[in-house]
């Protein structure tokens, strides 16, 4: 069976290094304004965006996504 | 003559086929022959009225530390598990440099939670690299062992401390490509990442930090060996899964190697997320791809006191935070505190359904145990209060040494739980065996499978059960010789009684070193335990001191390739 014959799942991406909010919105929901793209990606992704974000001083920061994540670009199907 | 014989055994061989009556003859380490045998053995034993099948196999276990000190795997041995797979979930013991001893025995204790005097008491640390590891636990091996590396510790063995921090750089996963080629020439049957694990500060593990080309980097060269790649994925969540198995599929293509995932758990709640999940195994085989799920045979059930931090409490962040970070006095004091208390009790409203069902194992007092083997609800109507008043009140007469079951937390509904078992791509597996051991026993799923799925329910025939837990796993694993009654094939063998295999009850032990402790359960109804066709446990003398186990698929000279399925 060729991929392209694979049932049809929710649409999602893993990140590129550094990747935030931001910079995944501005890829992947281009057509949408960035700080309502980023606030769709964070309530489809509450599996990144409730975690704790990094230990104090290290070089994660705020930035909750990490570079082993799935990251959804579409809310879940019905 | 033949070194053993074993007669009137009923054979089920391994591979599905109905069972048959016949002789098994031994020479050496292999099987001679299978049939009618005339010839006499060195040692006899009689099988009539039971099954005689391969040793089975256990592909997710914790065992790492423990065979550093006890070489069975006790008691997985005496249940007929003949080879264990341990280093799952991003965690080995190796290759591990010295400075990072106490961060990895943090990771093992906060995952796995095995207890940290266990390894300062218990463990020898004479090693660095996975071969002086292998050396290291050879000695006295009376199980075989089928060791995965890390991908956690391979990180930390490269990068350091920057392992918990950000991505690889390409000089460094050149590196650790470097580092998991001699871990497989040194014997390990394949990589293991984990993409939920937490370490023992509450941050993600160092595997966690890599990105998808990392572990492609991995992938190719498992790749160069045929090896396995075992992964956690995010299994509370069913889109989470199969993004994650897609992933897993494509690399499993790109790559031709074999790959598993574990657990995959029947979720009372959301009952179709296992047909969702299965629907997509389904498919990415059809595609070629080998994602196989591991599904474990047991119901969920945890046991906790407050002395020891419980998974049951992670999602209650302030109970949680208490028991992981504080000491017994402290966690005594913060129960005591009538602010803190008035929190913990606010917080633990979700799990309220649940409290009353908690069913009280184990206290020190003379006073408290009229209660042991109540629930404590019944004990809160007895004292007439609240069932987490009850909790926390007994918790702090006992100083933390109270001891609550909570049964039945999930994973089981027969039927679909069933139904997973017998799937053809589904894996039986998941013990965790040799970890989580004051929460629950990791010992006699096997009996378990047979007992309740082909016994009590008849869910699946005993030849297809054996065969899930023996050849298939040898299969998917890429274990050459194994998992069969065949002639020629190694000698590691169980003789069981199918009226009467099962696990047994739950039981609270103290043979941990460090004085700790831990749950198991004896085995029931197996007979003879062979391994590398030495007798290697019975149910009348118990363990044997002639220890044949053996390290699989072993260093690259001695290994004969088998394509893993």
């Amino acid at each position: 069976m060729p991929a392209t014959e694979l049932s049809t799942v929710r649409q999602s991406i893993l990140p590129r290094g550094g990747d935030t909010w931001q910079s995944i919105a501005a890829r992947c929901l281009s057509g949408t304004p960035e700080g309502e793209a980023v606030s769709q990606l964070q309530s489809w992704n509450l599996h990144v965006f409730m975690r704790a974000s990094g230990a104090a001083g290290s070089m994660r920061g705020t930035n909750p996504i990490l570079p082993s994540d799935v990251i959804f670009i579409e809310p879940p199907r019905a | 003559m033949y070194d053993l014989v074993i007669r009137n055994g009923r054979v089920v061989d391994g591979s599905g086929m109905p069972a048959y009556n016949a002789d098994i003859a031994l020479s050496g380490n292999r099987i001679a022959k299978i049939g009618r045998i005339a010839e006499t053995g060195r040692k006899e034993i009689d099988a009539e009225g039971k099954v005689v099948s391969p040793g089975f196999i256990d592909p997710h276990t914790h065992f790492d530390a423990q065979l550093l000190w006890d070489g069975y795997a006790k008691p997985a041995l005496s249940h007929g598990v003949t080879t264990i797979v341990p280093g799952n979930c991003s965690l080995s013991l190796a290759p591990l440099r010295a400075e990072f001893r106490t961060k990895l025995v943090g990771m093992f204790n906060q995952i796995e939670e095995m207890p940290l005097k266990a390894f300062k008491e218990g463990v020898v640390w004479d090693w660095e690299t996975f071969s002086e590891y292998i050396t290291r636990i050879r000695k006295g091996l009376a199980i075989n062992v089928a060791p995965l590396v890390g991908h956690s510790v391979i990180r930390l063995w490269v990068m350091g401390a920057a392992a918990m921090e950000r991505t690889a750089t390409p000089e460094e996963i050149t590196a650790m490509q470097g580092v998991l080629r001699e871990c497989l020439d040194a014997g390990a049957i394949g990589l293991s990442t984990s993409y939920v694990d937490m370490d023992e500060k509450l941050q993600p593990v160092p595997s966690r930090y890599a990105d998808a080309a990392e572990v492609e980097a991995f992938a190719s060269v498992l790749g160069e060996y045929g090896r396995i790649l075992q992964i956690v994925p995010e299994f509370y969540d069913a889109d989470l899964t199969i993004a994650r198995l897609d992933q897993l599929a494509e690399i499993s293509l790109k790559y031709a190697i074999p790959t598993t995932f574990s657990p995959l758990f029947v979720n009372a709640d959301n009952v179709d997320a296992i047909d969702r999940v299965m629907r997509r195994v389904d498919e990415q085989f059809a595609r070629g791809a080998r994602v196989w799920p591991q599904v474990q045979t047991r119901p969920i059930d945890i046991s906790f006191c407050f002395a020891v931090p419980s998974l049951l409490f992670i999602r209650l962040p302030g109970w949680y935070r208490i028991m992981r970070f504080g000491t017994p006095d402290q966690i005594v004091a913060a129960f005591k505190d009538p602010a803190t208390r008035e929190k913990l009790v606010a917080e633990s409203a979700v799990y309220n359904a649940l409290w009353p069902k908690l069913r009280l194992r184990l206290v020190q007092t003379e006073a408290n145990q009229k209660y042991i083997g109540m629930t404590v609800g019944e004990i809160a109507a007895a004292r007439a209060t609240t069932p987490i008043d009850v909790m926390i009140d007994l918790s702090i007469e006992e100083h933390l040494d109270a001891h609550f079951l909570a049964a039945d937390m999930g994973h089981n509904c027969d039927e679909r739980v069933g139904a997973l078992l017998k799937h053809p791509r589904v894996h039986i597996g998941a013990s965790d065996g040799g970890a989580h051991i004051l929460s629950f026993s990791t010992y006699g799923d096997t009996g378990f499978l047979f007992a309740h799925y082909v016994r009590e329910l008849n869910a699946m025939s005993i030849e297809s059960a054996v065969k899930k837990i023996t050849s298939d796993t040898a299969s998917i694993w890429g274990i050459p010789d194994r998992g069969l009654l065949q002639q020629g094939y190694i000698a590691d063998i169980v003789i069981f009684d199918p009226q009467t295999i099962n696990r047994g009850e739950e039981k609270y032990v103290q043979d941990v070193p460090g004085d700790g402790s831990r749950y198991v359960r004896d085995a029931m109804g197996v007979d003879t335990v062979i391994v590398g066709g030495g007798v290697a446990w019975t149910a009348v003398a118990g363990y044997n001191a002639d220890t044949r186990g053996q390290i699989l698929p072993g260093e690259m000279q001695d290994t004969r390739t088998l394509v893993p399925a």
